[in-house]
């Protein structure tokens, strides 16, 4: 996967949360939306290492995972605004979709996706394949009981699992250095007899490399691999949240360092991209995700009397 | 109901409850509070604001996503003599810390032969924002099932400040639902009492209260319901029928005096309540009512909450499975037509 690429889909990322954004005032996606704003290098990162049936299991803030994992950002989009042509027919919503075709799902629930990552580990050790599963999780989520067990397990019977903690160096208004008793969340693989590596998540070819050596690792039935990504969460932790406890040059600063700019100008310095080219790649995807958003506003939200629907996939009424 | 404009502290829920333990926390020293961005942020909903920069950070911390173990340390803390209020931020997550409500909490004093005290308070916040099925549980029928527990689960502006006082000084361990409708909801628009003083109040444990007088249907309902029940009787009032609300402000203990006066003259019953329907409180308010009340001189029992349905993401479907003004004022005009 070269560079273009990778490039490509930082914006385009970037764009479909911003199409999401607009829906925001608008009440159409009426529960607090977490976007990725910031983040997109390490999702690029992951470009070209995974297979269709690698499975990835997601957070509260998935949108970025889904796209990388392949499910149709249009039917994402729509699940997000609760629409009928949502993946989920706009029962699950921005939090927890799900796409068994991608083997992709997700959780609002900090730190739960672990264990259901380590559930496809298993399954895919037992069936002898060389897929594998990622768990991806924020700083936050490593310090819930669920890492220390997931990995345990993980390390003991050597699942084929990545762990891959999206380090945005906060849980909410909580600075992770407060609550976290070693300077990286990859240190801890040694207890696990897991591969571990913390790197820059601002720089998708540093993700990649990382990642490749990770995959590598675990699909040559090394056990599993703990990758830690350093990287900022551009807005508040979820669209409402005030931000009221980063101070304004703490977000000043940050926002000099945005990934998609660095790596534009990077790509411009090595002759990768022209400015011209870097200008076509913006104006296509943003055209792209806004066409989406116009699309995806036109749809139907489900229908009221279909509420009941899924409660149960066999009959229940004797 | 007090004149809405002439309210001078107009305060929203998590302001009056993050006045309780301010001032709580002033008075006892050993009372402590413990979660997730309870400290600089003062809490994601804010009940919490002003209390770490008073109290400083061992009196109230910022605690690591690890709901497990923060909670499992309120037992020992209690069992050292500190008396912890414990934030869950949202009652979805109670799920990942029940083993130590249930099995420590709830049971310790039972246990030790009544020789260990559990002056705890998990303080958490409720029902349905618009935020799908994980973020938008009740769960308090959940955690009433269980022994030992107190349950409490405010509805008026002043009872949310009174309540958490009385909370934090029950030597039982309380669990404390907030919703997150009333968290933010302001004084000028509360149409229960509004009003908050400023010095030092206690509600008790275990009195329901009457918001509205009425004598055709008798409303049993707690937390946000009150406010939607008091917005549906005021308008079928304009239709003839009389309804009477009751704020049972705690499951556990259960005010059931209250609602069986009320019934005994209405005859007619309606439960209402956001959370899951079966097994829950609506069941459990119908079975002792009739328990008490001979089935001959009621004329009618109904119940009005969630479908026994986790709450979907689209507002679509969400409208036809929550409880709300509209469906609460439906259930009373069929009722009163059916008398
Ligand atoms: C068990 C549980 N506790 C608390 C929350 C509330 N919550 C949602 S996201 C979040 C912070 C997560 O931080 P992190 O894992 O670093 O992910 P980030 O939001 O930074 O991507 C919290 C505390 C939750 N959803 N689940
Ligand atoms: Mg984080």
């Amino acid at each position: 996967m070269n560079q273009i690429e990778r490039f490509k889909a930082m914006v385009e990322m970037r764009f479909f949360d911003e199409a999401c954004l607009e829906g925001v005032p608008t009440m159409e996606i009426h529960g607090e939306l977490h976007t990725g704003i910031g983040q997109e290098a390490i999702s690029a990162g992951l470009l070209g290492h995974l297979k269709n049936s690698d499975a990835l299991v997601s957070t509260h803030r998935n949108h970025y995972h889904a796209l990388i994992k392949g499910v149709n950002p249009y039917r994402l989009m729509s699940e997000i605004f609760e629409k009928k042509t949502g993946i989920c027919q706009g029962f699950g919503g921005h939090m927890h979709p799900f796409s068994l075709k991608q083997n992709f799902s997700a959780t609002g629930i900090v730190g739960q996706s672990l264990p259901v990552a380590l559930g496809y580990a298993y399954a895919f050790k037992m069936r002898k394949g060389d897929s594998l599963a990622i768990g991806v999780i924020g700083d936050g989520a490593a310090n819930h009981g669920t890492f220390h067990e997931t990995l345990n397990i993980a390390g003991a019977w050597k699942l084929p699992l990545l762990v891959l903690v999206e380090n945005n160096g906060y849980g909410i208004s909580v600075p992770i250095s407060k609550v976290l008793a070693t300077e990286t969340i990859a240190e801890r693989a040694k207890s696990y007899s897991a591969w571990g590596k913390c790197v820059n998540g601002d720089d998708p070819d540093i993700v990649s490399e990382a990642v490749e050596e990770a995959v590598d690792h675990i699909r040559s039935n090394q056990g599993p691999a703990i990758l830690e990504a350093v990287c900022n969460r551009f807005r508040g932790h979820y669209e409402g949240d005030t931000d009221h406890y980063r101070s304004k040059t703490e977000k000043h600063n940050m926002l000099k360092g945005d990934p998609i700019n660095t790596y534009s100008e990077k790509l411009l310095s090595l002759k990768v991209l022209t400015e011209n080219e870097i200008q076509n790649i913006v104006q296509t995807s943003k055209q792209k995700m806004f066409g989406l958003l116009k699309r995806v506003r036109g749809e139907k939200m489900p229908l009221p009397e279909t509420a009941l629907n899924y409660i149960f996939c066999e009959k229940t009424d004797g | 109901m007090a004149n809405n404009d002439k309210i001078e502290r107009n305060l929203n829920g998590s302001e009056a409850i993050a006045e309780a333990i301010f001032q709580e926390m002033q008075q006892d020293d050993n009372t402590i509070l413990i979660g997730e961005d309870v400290g600089k942020c003062g809490g994601v909903f804010g009940a919490s604001r002003n209390c770490f920069s008073e109290f400083g950070e061992n009196r109230v911390r910022d605690m690591p996503i690890s709901e497990m173990t923060f909670t499992g340390m309120g037992v020992g803390m209690a069992m050292s003599g500190l008396r912890p209020i414990i934030e869950i931020m949202f009652a979805d997550f109670l799920g990942v810390c029940l083993e130590q409500i249930y099995n420590a909490i709830g049971k310790i004093h039972y246990m030790s032969g009544g020789t260990v005290k559990m002056p705890i308070v998990v303080k958490t916040a409720a029902g349905n924002i618009g935020s799908a099925a994980q973020h938008s549980q009740c769960l308090w029928g959940t955690l009433a099932h269980l022994p030992g527990l107190k349950i409490v689960v405010p509805s008026s502006l002043y009872d949310h400040k009174g309540l958490m006082a009385s909370a934090i000084r029950s030597n039982d361990p309380v669990i404390f639902f907030e919703h997150k409708e009333l968290l933010l909801k302001r004084a000028r628009s509360f149409l229960s009492n509004p009003i908050v003083p400023k010095k030092t109040y206690t509600v008790p444990i275990g009195k329901a209260v009457k918001p509205r007088i009425g004598s055709d249907i008798t409303l049993v309902t707690l937390s946000y319901s009150v406010e939607l029940a008091l917005e549906s009787a005021a308008e079928v009032a304009k239709e003839g029928i009389d309804v009477e609300i009751i704020d049972l402000r705690s499951l556990v203990p259960l005010d059931i005096e209250t609602v069986l006066q009320s019934v005994r003259k209405t005859q007619r019953l309606l439960v209402v309540d956001e959370d899951y329907q079966s097994f829950g409180v609506s069941g459990e308010i119908i079975t002792r009512v009739v328990e008490n009340i001979e089935p001959t001189s009621l004329k009618q029992i109904k119940r009005h909450a969630v479908p026994d349905v986790p709450i979907p993401a689209a507002l679509s479907l969400e409208q036809v499975v929550v409880p709300n003004y509209e469906s609460i004022k439906n259930m009373l005009i069929m009722m009163a037509k059916g008398s």
